[in-house]
């Protein structure tokens, strides 16, 4: 019974990261400038490399606070945290879970 | 062959630069407006960047604010960036920093900085050179 309840909570969660980072490719997909489509980038591809810059990184932070509702504190305003959509997924869902 | 050495007499200098599209920051100001001012320049430099060119004036200080960020050589540490302000002495630029970062560059030994920025039609770019003392504390040389 056990087994089955953390079964459902981990398909639970891996269902709303995926949703999250849906969101986040939408967001990649319209103020990231990149090279390529993000909806079709794998999670852990650097979006650097992918032709995301800094000043990009900006806007695409402005996004996701009016997508997700959120502030993104100054400690996460770091190179890394836009380096991959799992990076920037990570920090949203910490994010939406400190307001919830 | 010869490798140059990282420090001379002690002193330690450090180059950042970078280039920023105009476009980008006039889409910025549209899709985004005050908030892309207020996440982005500090309330002096938004004074300093009024009238004329006031665009490119504001992509000239966000290309420093990354070149300062290179600089400081340590990509996985925050960077707020308006604690990295242009100011300026008459017709120079100047650097001036604050909060955490002020302390990282006093931890790294920034003894002296010098900043100069420039703009074209489509780009503006921004160099910054810093002189460090060669026994100040951690950070990538």
């Amino acid at each position: 019974m056990a087994r089955l309840l953390a079964n459902r909570f981990a398909k639970r969660q891996k269902c709303e990261v995926s949703v999250i980072q849906d969101q986040i490719r939408e967001v990649l997909a319209a103020h990231g400038r990149m090279t390529v489509d993000p909806r079709e980038v794998d999670d852990q591809a650097d979006l650097y490399e992918l032709g995301l810059t800094s000043h990009a990184s900006v806007d695409v932070m402005l996004a996701l606070e009016d997508e997700f509702d959120i502030e993104f504190p100054e400690e996460v305003l770091k190179k890394s945290t836009f380096a991959s959509i799992h990076n920037i997924g990570q920090v949203v869902e910490s994010l939406v879970k400190s307001l919830a | 062959m010869i490798t140059l050495p990282g420090e001379v007499y002690g002193y330690r200098v450090r180059v950042g630069c970078d280039v920023v599209a105009i476009e980008d920051v006039q889409d910025s100001l549209a899709a985004f407006g005050d908030r892309y001012l207020r996440k982005v320049f500090t309330a002096s430099e938004i004074n300093d960047c009024q009238g004329r060119n006031r665009v490119q004036r504001l992509a000239a200080r966000f290309a420093a604010k990354e070149a300062v960020i290179k600089a400081f050589a340590e990509p996985d540490m925050p960077f707020p960036l308006r604690e990295i302000e242009v100011t300026r002495d008459g017709p120079l630029p100047r650097l001036r920093l604050s909060g955490a970062l002020a302390e990282r560059a006093q931890h790294q030994g920034w003894l002296s900085s010098s900043l100069s920025l420039s703009h074209a039609d489509c780009h503006a770019m921004a160099v910054v050179l810093v002189v460090c003392g060669g026994n100040a504390g951690a950070g990538a040389r």
